[in-house]
């Protein structure tokens, strides 16, 4: 049995399919392509598929990925691409498909590319210039008080034309989990920089001691 | 195309508005199989409304066939609309961001033709609502030159005039060669420059097509309709149902749109038939449909599975009124068996009947998944059944269930009506009597230990509909209805049965709409101004709020719906014909009261006149059909 990890873009209107909705339209996508993936056993066999660190709704990225099975020893990972790319609707568009060379568990941060209209520069120079950002996160077990300054002590923003642009990279994966939203949330409720008009762009996954997970 | 000045860019809304509202991807499109094409090289555009929330117009098999009809003309575009839900619809309205069509973006204005489907009564004022959301005026008779065609289509089209006053057209029955004929007068008539008068008078030559402001309605001193006349020389006195003569004359849809969110029928589904033998008199669609016709089995199984490979569906339907009736069932199922499971299909029959259920079927359908077993039973009592001429007997109920609870079925879901013509408390006390007998069948069958049946006796309340037999009774009153299921809950003794019942005043209104007349656009109107939309959702639905739009209208709704009607009262439906004929209805009715049964249509020809629709016999009575 060979794992098969697919990776794929999710952008534009596909920012708006919850992950939920994915792993349907992952499963419809991989029964249209006709890959010999591996079903799962029982009365109801359905194709095994997992996802990695799902994304926010709304937020577009450029590196998602799922993992599959197949019984096949060496699979033609271009072939597969070749017959999966126009099985998947708009907005995602596949990248490659390769094997899964690390566990989906070895994945422990993400890197982001926000935008952010210009007229949020002084909130975000009172972000870098506030000793402590205290927000609100969601978790299983309810609403949790977070240092946000510990993740994200600085953002480093240029200008590009109406907008600011910064990157982040914040803890992802099974152990911690840093939404980048929780900064555009403070920046809406502390300094009316609205929420709809910054952007989100997921650009990386990273293993441990910022390799690039595989 | 009118200015549109008070709305906004549709995509650049869009960016604010989808962040803010529940399940956004049903604004989105962009799922698998959604039809793009240039504007700039499409003739005709047609935008098709689904006035419900995506969920549920997804799930309807209609639209999938048009869209697929009509987008395989290269030079006409067909695009989805559905109604926002209200937390979207109040974000639109509030940013002023227009309905658009989720393939486009592009607001309903841009749009040669806009059609509605008129599947239930309680979705009217969700098309004035969807009207309203594209600054389109509502009726139309202000509706001049620069707005596009406003046409409906659907089953409620038999009795088309409560909404005559909003459209252009109506289609009276079958859409698929019908819309394509109206499209193609469309487009001809934007070439050659044609006024909205000279469309109209062309398309009122199509078979099936109603134009409602080419007729007058006048009325008694009673209130009762005196005629409806046609005032256009190109006007039909009566308008004559567009069938499908022969349903594998064209390919169904094997490229369903795969919605990304769940549908509420999120599966592939082939039509097996359409019509039904059966003539329930209660049933609507079981005369409207007429006459009965089936698709060939290989038709059947080559589209499902074409249709499965190209949407990636996993479970597949046979859908029809009936689809047990199909006369070659078992080859149906042996042709789909034999590619099913290897493709990892799975499937289900919808409608399996009591009467015609066989082991072997039984055997062929529960071979990937077991779900519970539904029976329409409808009456509690023989004589009630009679007199619905519901064919179902209880030796067939028992030789079901023994059958099934055999093949480990626990649980049986049958369903009633309550409020039928002729009914007593007798055939109330006949429904707990059935579920009774059929736990009582089960344990005196063997049955795995630990294992209880659970019956669910789910009971609606009857509607008389127009174009049936019953179409001339009055509808039971909310009392009566109440103390009739008071009755029924005391007539129960055992914790394995469970009575589903919904009393509400939606079916009071669907009473009324159902057999209203004309007069009744107005309010409609009123009471959408008032507020009302998505009437069918119990938690919008406010029946006082209609109780006033009627009273401010002067209109009685007791009218319409308590009243019952002469055999030779002119109804608001005389001028469209469905195929069955009034004498046949009238017939039909006084053998009910009889409490007389009538054969099913494959067994003898009751003379009902729809095989007028077909131009010849309906069956070869020569084979053995049944
Ligand atoms: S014409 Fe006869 S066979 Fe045909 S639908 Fe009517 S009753 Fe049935």
């Amino acid at each position: 049995m060979t794992t098969v990890r697919i990776w794929f873009e999710k952008r534009g209107m596909a920012a708006y399919i919850s992950l939920l909705d994915l792993q349907r339209v992952m499963h419809r996508a991989l029964k249209r392509s006709g890959l010999p993936v591996w079903y799962t056993r029982g009365f109801n066999p359905h194709i095994y598929l997992a996802f990695s660190c799902p994304l926010a709704l709304g937020q577009e990225s450029l590196c998602e990925s799922c993992e599959v099975k197949t019984e096949e020893e060496s699979p033609d990972y271009n072939a597969w691409a070749d017959a999966l790319r126009p099985a998947l609707p708009e907005g995602l568009r596949l990248v490659r498909v390769g094997p899964a060379v690390m566990k989906m568990g070895k994945i422990e941060a993400a890197g982001y590319r926000l935008t952010v209209p210009a007229s949020a520069a002084a909130a975000l120079d009172a972000y870098n210039s506030a000793g402590s950002v205290q927000v609100e996160k969601k978790t299983k077990s309810g609403k949790k008080q977070l240092e946000l300054k510990t993740w994200i002590p600085c953002v480093d923003y240029r200008v590009e034309g109406e907008n600011l642009v910064f990157e982040l990279t914040l803890p992802a994966g099974d152990q911690v989990n840093i939404n980048p939203a929780l900064l555009l949330t403070w920046l809406e409720q502390n300094h009316n920089v609205p929420a709809w008009q910054c952007h989100v762009l997921r650009t990386g996954l990273f293993a441990a001691d910022h390799q690039a997970f595989a | 195309m009118p200015a549109n000045s008070q709305f906004i860019d549709v995509r650049q809304g869009l960016k604010q508005a989808l962040m803010q509202v529940q399940k956004p991807a049903r604004y989105t499109g962009g799922e698998y199989n959604e039809v793009i094409k240039d504007p700039a090289n499409i003739d005709v555009r047609f935008a098709f409304c689904f006035p419900d929330t995506y969920e549920i117009g997804m799930s309807f098999l209609g639209e999938k066939i048009l869209y697929e009809l009509l987008n395989r003309h290269e030079n006409w575009w067909c695009e989805r609309v559905f109604m926002p839900w209200t937390d979207m619809k109040q974000k639109m309205e509030e940013l002023h961001i227009p309905l658009y069509a989720l393939e486009s973006k592009d607001p309903l204005t841009k749009f040669d033709v806009i059609g509605f489907t008129l599947e239930y009564e309680l979705c009217y004022t969700n098309i004035l609502a969807m009207l309203d959301m594209s600054g389109i005026p509502l009726r139309a008779a202000d509706r001049g030159e620069e707005w596009p065609l406003i046409i409906a289509g659907g089953p409620c089209v038999c009795n088309a005039e409560p909404m005559a006053d909003f459209f252009d057209v109506m289609q009276l029955g079958e859409g698929e060669q019908m819309l394509q004929d109206i499209c193609a007068e469309v487009e001809k008539a934007k070439k050659q420059g044609l006024t909205k008068q000279q469309l109209l008078e062309n398309l009122a030559g199509i078979p099936g097509v109603y134009i409602p402001s080419f007729y007058d309605v006048t009325y008694n001193t009673d209130g009762t309709i005196h005629a409806v006349a046609p005032n256009n020389p190109h006007a039909p006195a009566r308008v004559t149902k567009a069938i499908v003569k022969d349903l594998d004359s064209f390919v169904p849809p094997e490229h369903f749109i795969v919605p990304m969110i769940g549908a509420v029928q999120d599966r592939a589904c082939v039509e097996v038939l359409r019509g039904c033998v059966r003539g329930c008199r209660f049933c609507q669609a079981g005369q409207i449909y007429r006459p009965f016709r089936e698709r060939s089995p290989k038709l059947i199984s080559d589209s499902a599975r074409a249709l499965c490979q190209n949407t990636g569906y996993d479970e597949l339907s046979l859908t029809s009124l009936s689809t047990s009736d199909h006369s070659q069932l078992e080859e149906v199922l042996d042709r789909l068996n034999a590619w099913a499971e290897a493709d990892h299909v799975s499937l289900s029959l919808p409608s399996l009947r009591v009467d015609n259920f066989s082991q072997s079927l039984v055997e062929k359908t529960t071979k990937v998944r077991k779900s519970g077993l539904t029976f329409a039973a409808e009456a509690g009592t023989q004589r009630l059944r009679d007199v619905i001429n519901k064919n179902v007997t209880w030796e067939q109920i028992e030789r079901t269930c023994t059958i099934a609870f055999r093949e480990g079925y626990t649980s049986v879901k049958l369903y009633f009506m309550m409020g039928l013509p002729t009914e007593t408390m007798e055939d109330i006390k006949g429904i707990a009597d059935t579920a009774q007998k059929v736990v009582d069948l089960y344990y005196s069958l063997d049955h795995a230990k630990g294992r209880g049946v659970q019956v669910t006796c789910s009971v609606a309340c009857f509607v008389p509909k127009p174009e049936t037999p019953f179409q001339f009774c009055a509808q039971d009153r909310r009392e009566t209805l109440r103390e009739k299921q008071k009755y029924l809950l005391s007539c129960v003794h055992s914790r394995k049965i469970k009575v589903n019942y919904h009393d509400s005043a939606t079916s009071v209104l669907e009473g009324v709409f159902a057999k209203g007349d004309r007069r009744l656009g107005r309010v409609i109107e009123t009471a959408y101004r008032k507020g009302a939309f998505f009437d069918t959702w119990e938690e919008y639905f406010d029946y006082d709020r209609w109780l006033k739009a009627f009273a401010e209208c002067g209109i009685d709704p007791d009218f319409y719906n308590y009243r019952a009607m002469a055999l030779d009262e002119v109804t608001p439906w005389d001028h469209l014909d469905v195929g069955v004929s009034k004498a046949f209805l009238i017939h039909e009715y006084q053998k009910a009261l009889r409490a007389e049964t009538t054969q099913p249509c494959n067994r003898q020809c009751n003379g009902c006149g729809a095989n007028k629709l077909l131009g010849g016999p309906c069956f070869d009575y020569g084979k053995n059909l049944v």
